[in-house]
């Protein structure tokens, strides 16, 4: 990274990938484990749902990793993050309301829920580029 | 707001990176605050003013006290 770091934003962004590192790999285990399970195991109903429900807990650990990421970096680079966020945020749920009105009433194809979230981050990523531009 | 932190900072011969690493932000925060881009909270105006050897209002004024100033 061109960007000098202070020791403490080190600190921070060295926690912040090793969390997220470790969250990574517990999410594609999960992932992996749970969708071979339910496609090769005649599971009950409720091990269907807790299995559907596990990658939540990696989930819940990034957004754990993210949100101390948060805390640690400075107030100007927090800026940066809450306004990409917001971004993010208004853009995904407006988008996500309009076209549920299209899929409902316009026949549009229906895309999943479960897209909403890599959205949001996603967008959030592009946010805070163009974010990061206006303060250049 | 205005504020003085680059005449300051050139007349101690700092680099914006010797200013960022002493109050202990990036770069980026130090460059957003002398371009008038982003106002620094309380603490971090607080924190300026230390290390100038300061009050904050030397360094920080209103933009409309400025301008009345002027």
């Amino acid at each position: 990274m061109a960007e000098q770091l202070t020791p403490t934003a080190k600190r921070v962004a060295r926690r912040y990938a090793r969390e997220i590192a470790i969250a990574s790999v517990l999410y594609t285990a999960i992932v992996f484990a749970g969708a071979y399970a339910i496609r090769n195991l005649d599971l009950p109903q409720w091990l269907v749902i807790l299995a559907a429900l596990a990658p939540l807990i990696p989930a819940l650990m990034m957004l754990r990793a993210y949100a101390t990421f948060l805390n640690g970096i400075d107030e100007f680079q927090r800026r940066i993050q809450t306004d990409s966020m917001l971004i993010s945020a208004a853009i995904v749920g407006f988008g996500s309301f309009a076209y549920g009105f299209l899929e409902e009433w316009a026949d549009f194809p229906h895309v999943p829920l479960i897209w909403v979230f890599p959205a949001l981050i996603g967008i959030w990523g592009l946010a805070a580029c163009v974010v990061r531009l206006r303060y250049k | 707001m205005r504020n003085r932190l680059k005449v300051l900072r050139a007349e101690r011969n700092w680099s914006q990176a010797d200013l960022a690493e002493k109050l202990d932000v990036s770069r980026q925060s130090v460059n957003a605050i002398e371009t008038g881009k982003y106002d620094p909270s309380l603490p971090l105006a607080f924190k300026i003013a230390t290390v100038f050897g300061m009050s904050i209002e030397q360094i920080f004024s209103a933009d409309d006290v400025a301008q009345a100033a002027e």
